[in-house]
């Protein structure tokens, strides 16, 4: 109903915005319509109109003007569609949300393989070829960017440092209610012939593209929004809202890396937002940022975007490392080996991923002088990395591993991410670069990263915390058979795209040279088979949802304070605050709790601690 | 339901017999684990490094350029193979014998390790620095090494073709690129448009073509070719450029310098 509501309230807002604009322009002179510049500007006010009708009005903004709130009293599943504050329903509403566009750009680069079977241009020309990968990638980087940190920052953070709920609910919400306006525009791009950039969106090219790339420059900056007001929210959860006893070195490694990633996120997220606003006034108020022609600058584009977007590959990684930690000290029975070094690690990759975005650019034509401080950078940000792999590694030794699902997946993550990580110190080296920079070596080293490291990581978190969410269990043996369809798929497609990358096969084409026919027919296949996994997951994931067992409170046996709660925790998380004991990772130390929760757990602990 | 207790940190048998175990029969199965590790890491890193040096990875190359890069990219691969298999092989073994086998109790509570810390941190940044140093700065240094061209061509990436101004004759194509063997040449690359990317596989040489600007790259061919023998011989946009990217190459022949002077003579006549 309210989703109705928003969708009125964003047309009202846009007519509104639209006849302002068209005054203005007929005042100055100007054509009163022009699609672009008239869009542009409506749209934002279609946004403010499409948040005060989906609740921010009628929850929230009545009290600015002296108002009576409208009580909120919608209930049962009604609530994911509603505008909640509750931190577990917006964890959930992330999910769903996230995990939809996760499947509709899949489909799209189903269609990119089948292109992609033979040289020439099939099913495909090439311009549509170019919609679909563009969108693809976009649509994929969003998840990337926002899936884990939108869906398990929201519902398990707050719960996991003995809060109640976020710092600011009603921010939280408005931060997941700019989301569907981000499908809208993207979707209003595809339909008006989409754009032709990929999701880096590179100018001039952006500039000329069609009326589709503006509303993909307006997705990613709307998006943008949403993601430095869940940053906020995030820093601020955590800095002022965590239980009694929770200091900074008993935070789980997952809380730090949600934490380490917002902070990058409400850095350098404005950054994109700049350049995609740049390139929406090159393109409706003529102000040629990027024009040479007009005293612009083509690389200035690039710099100001990879300023955001190395960040940004970071920002998709460090929370699957988190999970991917988190995981293995509770299903190996250890406490977390080097617990100090992996939150350095974490403090370290933030710290160094802000001085090495040119990599991107070493064959932009950006000054020769710059390539040896960014390849020396880039190569030292491997140290903070290797910090990650040797607190799994240790804590992996001598342990007692359970190899459950959620485990299955955190090592995968390693595994994938090994891969991604020499690979990405190859790209680093300059000489290697120059060739390989723009082929499909580039292509399968992202993957690795991105899909095998932080998509792997978001599967990890959702068969973990999947009892949690929902009360239920997954089915494990479908589970199973996911992981390893999964995994497997994913290699055997990813793998030769280094080989095809190395033979000179570059990126973004339809159509390639035909010595490479073989190769691409295989990586196609093993895509479509990497693709049909997922049907395995979503019958598990909403069969599991209605059906599966009831699950208790605890079922892995992990000491975080998520798990001493019901399964699903109620409104609110704790009967009473819990005081922190000692870090969550006490396994095997006979005398090591880490939290009372004050319901008669530990009535003396509880007394020594107040003695 | 689970398999497991669901008490949190439940400290059983095994982790009180693994601390009143004597300390010289835990160093001796210490000693053990770790002798086991070093050998599986060995005889990886050796198969590693025999199936990495019999693979071919690279493309046909013609070019010093070529021989710097593909370099660069073997002496990483020797590298990248002791750390990917050190890293699987204590995985993986940790995997075969740390397994909770039924027992439901917990390892022991070890939470960090001095000389292993200490030693993964030292390994780690001296790789860093050795990678920095080289391939890294020595292979850029190599492919500076020598700045005088011999030949100056122009490019001009234009949607979606190629031209090229040989700068001394005039003499102007869109067609193959033809190219002297052994002879220093300087592209000086430009856009009128959009970004291109001027790459040619074979020569392992990548510039952007960028509107507004010249940049420039330089390459030495080594080997006598055409399009027609390898496909890595030509001049391949590598910048999404819009429809017509993929199509956006030119084949490129190496001749000698004899061939080359008679076809500049007879294009400019």
């Amino acid at each position: 109903m309210n989703i109705v509501r928003g969708l009125i309230g964003g047309a009202v807002g846009y007519i509104l915005g639209a006849a302002l604009l068209m005054t203005i322009r007929v005042a100055t002179g100007a054509r009163a319509w022009e699609v672009e510049s008239v869009s542009a500007g409506a749209w934002m006010f279609a946004l403010i109109g499409w948040l005060l009708a989906v609740g921010v009005w009628r929850y929230w903004a009545r009290e600015w003007f002296g108002l009576e709130l409208v009580p909120y009293t919608t209930t049962g599943w009604r609530r994911y569609l509603d505008f909640d504050t509750d931190h577990k329903v917006i964890g959930i509403q992330y999910l769903v949300k996230f995990l939809t566009m996760f499947f509709m750009a899949g489909l799209f680069a189903m269609l990119m393989r089948y292109e992609l079977m033979d040289n020439g241009e099939a099913l495909l020309d090439s311009g549509r070829y170019n919609a679909i990968m563009s969108l693809h990638g976009t649509m994929m980087v969003f998840v990337a960017v926002a899936a884990t940190v939108g869906a398990f920052g929201n519902f398990v953070v707050p719960i996991m440092i003995g809060a109640d709920d976020m710092a600011f609910p009603r921010l939280n919400a408005l931060s997941f209610w700019l989301i569907p306006p981000v499908l809208i525009a993207l979707t209003v791009s595809f339909v008006s012939g989409g754009y032709d950039t990929g999701w880096t969106g590179y100018a001039p090219l952006s500039v000329e593209s069609d009326v589709g790339g503006l509303f993909f420059n307006l997705a990613f900056f709307t998006l943008g929004l949403s993601s430095i007001i869940g940053a906020l929210n995030i820093i601020v959860t955590v800095v002022t809202m965590r239980a009694k006893g929770m200091n900074w070195m008993r935070l789980p490694i997952f809380v730090w890396s949600i934490f380490v990633t917002s902070i990058l996120s409400l850095i350098f997220t404005q950054f994109i937002a700049l350049a995609m606003l740049m390139v929406v006034l090159d393109r409706t108020a003529g102000m040629v940022f990027f024009d040479p022609a007009s005293g612009g600058d083509p690389l200035l584009y690039q710099h100001i975007f990879w300023f955001y977007s190395h960040p940004a590959v970071y920002i998709m990684i460090l929370p699957a490392f988190g999970i991917t930690l988190e995981i293995i000290s509770h299903f190996s029975r250890k406490p977390l080996f080097g617990y100090k070094w992996a939150v350095g690690g974490l403090l370290g990759i933030m710290g160094m991923s802000m001085f090495v975005w040119a990599h991107h650019m070493f064959t932009s034509g950006m000054a020769e002088a710059l390539r040896k401080p960014f390849l020396a950078s880039t190569e030292l940000i491997s140290i903070p990395t290797g910090m990650i792999f040797l607190s799994a590694v240790g804590t992996l030794w001598l342990g007692k591993i359970r190899l459950e699902l959620p485990m299955l997946f955190a090592l995968a993550v390693l595994f994938n991410f090994l891969i991604g990580g020499i690979t990405g110190v190859f790209l680093a080296d300059v000489p290697v670069d120059i060739q390989l920079q723009d082929t499909y070596f580039v292509v399968a080293h992202l993957h690795y990263v991105v899909l095998g490291g932080g998509i792997f990581g978001l599967f990890a978190a959702i068969y973990y915390w999947f009892p949690k969410m929902t009360g239920r269990m997954m089915n494990d043996r479908l589970g199973k058979i996911h992981f390893w369809w999964m995994m497997v798929g994913f290699n055997v497609t990813f793998l030769p795209m280094f080989i095809v990358g190395l033979q000179g096969m570059n990126r973004r084409v339809a159509d390639y040279t035909p010595d490479l026919v073989g190769t691409n027919r295989v990586i196609s296949m093993a895509g479509f088979f990497l693709g049909t996994s997922f049907v395995v997951f979503l019958y598990n994931f909403i069969y599991s949802w209605i059906k599966g067992a009831k699950a208790p409170a605890n079922p892995w046996g992990a000491r975080t304070l998520e798990w001493q709660v019901p399964s699903p925790p109620p409104h609110e998380n704790f009967e009473v605050p819990p005081i922190i004991l000692a870090d969550p990772y006490g396994y095997g130390e006979p005398d090591s709790d880490h939290a009372d929760l004050g319901i008669g757990t530990l009535p003396k602990i509880q007394e020594t601690v107040e003695a | 339901m689970s398999r497991y207790s669901s008490k949190a940190g439940r400290p059983l048998h095994d982790v009180v017999a693994f601390r009143i175990v004597s300390g010289g029969e835990q160093e001796s199965n210490t000693r053990n684990r770790l002798v086991v590790v070093g050998v599986a890491w060995l005889i990886a890193t050796v198969l590693g490094w025999w199936a990495v040096t019999a693979y071919d990875w690279h493309p046909f190359g013609a070019s010093r350029e070529a021989r710097i890069t593909d370099e660069a990219f073997d002496l990483l691969m020797l590298m990248a193979v002791p750390i990917a298999t050190f890293v699987l092989v204590v995985i993986g073994y940790s995997l075969l014998r740390d397994r909770d086998r039924g027992q439901d109790v917990d390892g022991p509570p070890i939470r960090t390790n001095r000389t292993f810390v200490v030693g993964w941190l030292a390994v780690t940044t001296i790789l860093s620095i050795v990678v920095i140093i080289t391939p890294g700065f020595s292979g850029l240094d190599e492919l500076r090494a020598y700045p005088e061209p011999d030949l100056v061509i122009d490019v001009k990436g234009e949607r979606w073709s190629w031209e090229y101004t040989y700068a001394e004759s005039g003499v102007q194509t869109r067609g193959t690129l033809m190219v002297p063997i052994d002879t220093r040449i300087m592209f000086r690359i430009s856009s009128t448009d959009v970004i291109h990317s001027f790459w040619i596989p074979a020569f392992r040489i990548k510039m952007d073509a960028v509107p507004g600007i010249i940049t420039t790259t330089m390459v030495t061919a080594e080997k006598l070719g055409t399009f027609e023998s390898a496909d890595e011989l030509r001049v391949q946009c590598a910048e999404l450029c819009g429809v017509g990217h993929a199509r956006m190459w030119t084949g490129v022949s190496v001749v000698t310098e004899a061939e080359f002077d008679a076809w500049l003579e007879a294009s400019a006549g």
